[in-house]
């Protein structure tokens, strides 16, 4: 249950998004991935994510190689990811859109006939308990994406994420845009996660605060390029973490 | 759908079709009418207003499934041959709907223009299948060893459309449908989300195509005739005010906007009657579309259904589906960031 990336990198133009990124992953942990804006931390997820193509570099999921597959191709293989901004889908309700996470999953997903003939209500209840209790969601599982808070939406797209049942979660800046106090739950919420479906998390992070205290190990990009690696407290300590990133001068 | 949905359909659509039934063949006339415009509106807007995927085809579609249809019968398929036009529709609409596995917006639209002119022009000079600019002329369907006539006509169309709301209601129930309002949103996400786009789109044609060619051959049926004039660019803007006026994303918002729209010459032709400048109300009626679109546009995107809704709000009856603000319809807001070199 490892992720391993290897010497990633990928041009756009004249700009080097990422250069020779390698990354190592284990099972049950929770990497974060911190930098200041334009580091490359986006276009890295897209990389080992399916949605952009490397120029050089290799991945793999439990020895299989990555690089290459669709977004849904990797859902089969248990990856998922959440997207760093959300889109406010119109008219379908939270439950809509986690059945929708659940049908790429091989198991998961119900046949159209019994979709269409059948009644959703066992479903709707199984996922309200196990998916949106947890997230906080039962109470507006039926109503539209729409007119849900920020913070109430990226639960959603984390409801969604794990409703394939994932062993690699991929989080593109799970608490940006929350409030300080939905910042400190949805790093929780990443915990119990990870304790519940015994997944690996690679998250993508600007809030220290949370970033300290979810991850077992920070990796510090700048400029396309890993510049640092280690604990959360090693991270804080670290002069050039510190320089570059945490703003001293 | 809830229960409640399904008991008011019903009810409507037996409502319908008595009135169709009892009241002589203008009513008749009125109820079909209306009935096979739904038909044709819902099709378009699970094309438009669900997937996301703009055509100004829907006119010559019709046209498709009226001398599918009209072929057919006149070949003895008898009611078979409504099936055989939306077959034939959907084929169509998804040869129509291949670009837009590469296309998108606007260059789509584009390619759907051209595929409307197209197949006009193919109405008009495939002569020995489809008899020209003089039009086919369709034998009328047998209902009891004799032609059915406008109140017979008026209770099939009513019931056509009822089962057509009802297959389309579950189809948007299922993930089937949910794909659809994903890829309308942005492509990007609903790929990112493992949905696969191509497929999405590919059904979304083949059904709006089966739904639009049902239409066509009732109007084949019912005007027992098929014709290139019936078929042109008019057909596909009344479709689109239709769904504009009712509402885009709503199955029932279709319905009430081919009702407004269909009635609304008529009405006006009414009025022309009493009044003396008959010549100015008849010119109005040209451009009264045209108006409503862009009012519509302007101020409610969402239709008479939100419109409705937003009212019944107001009044109190608590909101319990709260309406999506019209600024960000089909805006698609997703971060460019996710995945720029895709
Ligand atoms: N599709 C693209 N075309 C051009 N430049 C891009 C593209 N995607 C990302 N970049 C550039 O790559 C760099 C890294 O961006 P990004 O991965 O979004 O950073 P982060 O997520 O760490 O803020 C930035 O300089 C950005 O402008
Ligand atoms: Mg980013």
């Amino acid at each position: 249950m490892t992720l391993e990336v290897r010497d990633l990198s990928i041009r756009f133009g004249g700009v080097a998004a990422v250069t020779n990124m390698s990354l190592d992953v284990n099972a049950r942990e929770i990497v974060g991935l911190i930098g200041p804006n334009g580091a490359g931390k986006t276009t890295f997820i897209n990389c080992i994510a399916g949605v952009a193509q490397p120029d050089t570099g290799a991945a793999s999921w439990n020895g299989r190689a990555i690089l290459g597959l669709s977004p849904a191709d990797l859902l089969r293989l248990g990856v998922a990811r959440t997207f760093q901004s959300v889109v406010s889908l119109h008219d379908l309700t939270v439950l809509d859109l986690v059945k929708l996470g659940a049908a790429a999953h091989a198991r998961r997903g119900r046949g159209f006939l019994s979709q269409f003939f059948g009644s959703d209500k066992a479903v709707d209840e199984e996922i309200c308990e196990s998916l949106l209790a947890p997230l906080n969601l039962v109470d507006v599982a039926n109503s539209p994406i729409q007119t849900l808070s920020y913070g109430q939406r990226k639960s959603v797209d984390l409801a969604r994420a794990l409703a394939c049942e994932p062993q690699l979660l991929y989080l593109d800046e799970p608490v940006a845009g929350l409030t300080f106090q939905e910042g400190l739950n949805m790093g929780a919420v990443i915990r119990s996660v990870r304790d519940r479906f015994g997944c690996s998390v690679v998250m993508v992070e600007h809030k220290m605060d949370v970033v300290m205290s979810t991850c077992d190990r920070i990796v510090v990009m700048a400029h396309g390029a890993r510049i640092f690696e280690g604990t959360p407290a090693e991270t804080q300590k670290d002069a050039e973490v510190r320089r570059v990133y945490l703003g001293d001068a | 759908m809830t229960k409640r949905s399904f008991l008011v359909a019903l009810a409507l659509a037996i409502g319908f079709a008595v009135v169709g039934f009892e009241s002589g063949r203008f009513w008749a006339y009125l109820v079909y009418s209306v009935a096979i415009a739904s038909i044709g509106a819902l099709s378009l807007n699970i094309l438009i207003g669900y997937c996301g995927q703009i055509t100004f085809a829907q006119g010559a579609l019709i046209g498709v499934g009226a001398y599918g249809a009209g072929i057919a019968g006149n070949a003895g398929w008898g009611a078979a041959s409504l099936l055989v036009g939306a077959v034939c529709s959907a084929l169509v609409s998804l040869l129509i709907g291949l670009p837009a596995l590469r296309l998108r917006g606007l260059y789509f639209a584009i390619s759907t223009l051209a595929a409307q002119f197209i197949l006009n022009y193919l109405f008009k000079i495939l002569q020995p299948l489809t008899n020209g600019v003089s039009g086919l002329v369709v034998k009328p369907l047998m209902l009891f060893g004799r032609p059915a006539n406008d109140e017979q006509y008026a209770v099939i169309c009513v019931g056509l459309l009822f089962l057509s709301w009802l297959v389309l209601t579950r189809i948007i129930q299922t993930n089937v449908g949910r794909a659809f309002l994903v890829v309308r949103e942005s492509e990007l996400v609903a790929r990112g989300m493992g949905v696969d786009v191509a497929r999405a789109k590919i059904q979304a044609f083949l059904l709006s195509g089966f739904f639009a060619g049902l239409c066509g051959g009732l109007i084949a049926f019912t005007s027992r005739l098929a014709n290139p004039e019936a078929f042109e660019i008019g057909l596909s803007v009344d479709q689109t005010a239709m769904i504009i006026v009712g509402g885009l994303g709503s199955l029932g918002g279709s319905i009430i906007g081919a009702g407004f729209v269909t009635l609304l010459p008529e009405a006006i032709e009414r009025l022309g009657e009493l009044l003396p400048s008959a010549d100015l109300i008849s010119a109005f009626r040209e451009m009264a579309f045209g108006i409503l679109i862009i009012l519509f546009l302007l101020l409610e995107p969402r239709g008479i259904v939100a419109l409705a809704r937003r009212i019944f709000a107001r009044r109190g009856a608590a909101a319990r589906t709260n309406l999506p603000d019209r600024a960000s319809y089909g805006s698609g807001a997703i971060s460019a960031q996710n995945g720029r070199k895709a």
